[in-house]
């Protein structure tokens, strides 16, 4: 899977606000075709670093590369070309209030594509469908939709325009474990059958056994480790001995080892 | 002020790409900050032109100065009181309302999820709803300012005995057109105030939903001030200019 060029490449990031310094030269790369887990503590700064990466956050330092052209250099027109190969999710789906489910997947095409509303129609039932929504969700209005129907049609929305990078942030938080699971496996199933780069913000242990190929760790503004998660679990690090190793991160792991063995 | 600039950058790019202009939701946003706010306008500002009246005649009619008092309503109201009390029920109506949408639009992340698709939330967000409203409150100015009349004329015919058409001539005599003028043209400029004061404290909105209230306080607040600095301004202004 290393062999892929990394579609995004982070170097040496630096991002504050005010005195603070969030991000301390964090470097990271996102590899074509991979799911990649962000994890670290709550504070750490992982949505910092996604909003950096996706350029909602001013960097002070470093080099952001997508698809191998740094977004600093770019002009407006190649920027919304890139910005366009990717989607985003954000922790509380943010769906535009005002409008329907549909219209909410609709949204991006209606700005960038020219298709005619039958078709709109016909593609933003199938995104809906393939995040396991029914029909009938699609005339309802966000605050109508339960937390995880919200994060389902958010998915939709962000698959909207069939992008190669998908950004999601914290994907399971506020769903109960069942949920989250269907969710975990919905994004494993999204990212091989579209050939998705992924990259996940989580502190669900869960979802990093179940969905991630590498895990990447964010401490004290850092990334402190990169890899696949057998061999980050054994690290001697000791943030990463008291997150995997406390109570509720045993839990998981010989269940972990059950399903792959 | 930092908003007005990006307001400015947006219109020239809609200017230079007319398809980019959102008329869908400046139509939208018209009904509901002008057509919507027809009644409560109408019905206010026709009672301040009676109470001005009723009280104008009360006093005037101790020194025999009845007549007077259609001067003193028609230049207060048309000047001043129209466009002042419409401009303060649209802060606290339609401004409120336009920061905490954009407010709770900010609080849900949906501004940043409109960034990620590459659009800008000043095109989308700010100028339907700045264009609407610089649209709809010169339009409210003068049914205000016509209430205002109707209303002075009502009480000047019930309560102070005078003949409708003679409270119609002693107006033709009383103004002319600047007087009307005037009163139209800080509508616009106040609209732009309100409107800019609204979206800038919506975008200023962080997670919490204590700032969303703050803020939407603030915006009442800081456009009403801001109404009456420019109508002091403008009173200057025009005093220069002899009108």
């Amino acid at each position: 899977m290393t062999n892929n060029p990394p579609v995004i490449s982070v170097r040496d990031l630096v991002v504050g606000f005010g005195e603070a310094t969030v991000l301390n030269r964090a470097s990271i790369d996102v590899f074509e075709g991979e799911i990649l887990g962000f994890v670290g503590g709550s504070g750490a700064g992982k949505s910092v670093l996604m909003r950096a990466i996706i350029g909602l956050l001013p960097k002070r330092h470093g080099t952001v590369e997508v698809f191998g052209s740094d977004l600093a250099a770019l002009n407006g027109r190649q920027r919304r070309a890139i910005e366009q190969r990717w989607g985003v999710l954000f922790q509380q789906g943010a769906l535009f209030s005002s409008l329907t489910a549909l219209q909410n997947v609709q949204f991006p095409m209606r700005e960038y594509l020219r298709l005619s509303p039958r078709l709109m129609d016909e593609i933003a039932l199938a995104k809906l469908e393939m995040v396991g929504l029914r029909a009938d969700v699609r005339g309802k209005y966000p605050a109508e939709l339960s937390g995880g129907m919200i994060k389902r049609v958010a998915l939709a929305r962000a698959l909207a325009l069939d992008p190669d990078i998908v950004f999601l942030d914290e994907p399971t938080s506020g769903l109960d474990p069942i949920g989250a699971a269907e969710f975990d496996e919905l994004i494993r199933t999204l990212q091989q059958t579209l050939g998705l780069s992924v990259f996940m913000v989580t502190h669900d242990l869960d979802s990093l056994h179940a969905v991630c190929d590498r895990i990447a760790v964010l401490s004290e503004g850092r990334v402190i480790a990169t890899g696949p998660i057998e061999a980050t679990l054994a690290s001697e690090h000791p943030w990463l001995r008291s997150y995997f190793g406390g109570k509720r991160g045993r839990q998981v792991q010989p269940a972990a080892r059950t399903t792959r063995h | 002020m930092q908003l007005l600039g990006a307001l400015v950058l947006a219109v020239l790019g809609t200017i230079a790409h007319p398809r980019r202009l959102r008329f869908t939701s400046i139509v939208h946003h018209l009904e509901k900050v002008g057509w919507r706010a027809v009644p409560i306008i109408v019905l206010s500002t026709f009672m301040i032109g009676a109470i001005l009246a009723q009280q104008g005649i009360f006093r005037f009619r101790t020194f025999g100065a009845d007549m007077y008092v259609v001067d003193m309503v028609a230049v207060l109201v048309l000047r001043e009181i129209g466009v002042l009390i419409v401009c303060v029920m649209m802060a606290g109506r339609s401004g409120s309302a336009y920061t905490a949408e954009i407010g709770s639009m900010k609080m849900r992340e949906e501004i940043d999820a409109l960034r990620t698709m590459g659009l800008d939330p000043v095109e989308v967000l700010v100028l339907p709803r700045v264009i609407a409203l610089v649209l709809a409150v010169p339009m409210l100015t003068f049914l205000g300012s016509m209430a205002a009349l109707y209303g002075a004329g009502l009480v000047c015919w019930l309560y102070g005995g005078m003949a409708p058409q003679i409270f119609i001539e002693r107006l033709r005599e009383a103004i002319w057109l600047p007087t009307f003028e005037v009163g139209m043209i800080k509508a616009p400029f106040m609209a732009l105030t309100i409107g800019l004061v609204a979206c800038t404290e919506g975008f200023e909105v962080d997670g919490s939903a204590a700032s969303l209230g703050l803020k939407t306080t603030a915006s009442v607040v800081k456009s009403i001030f801001l109404v009456i600095a420019l109508d002091g301004l403008f009173a200057l202004f025009f005093a220069g200019i002899g009108m």
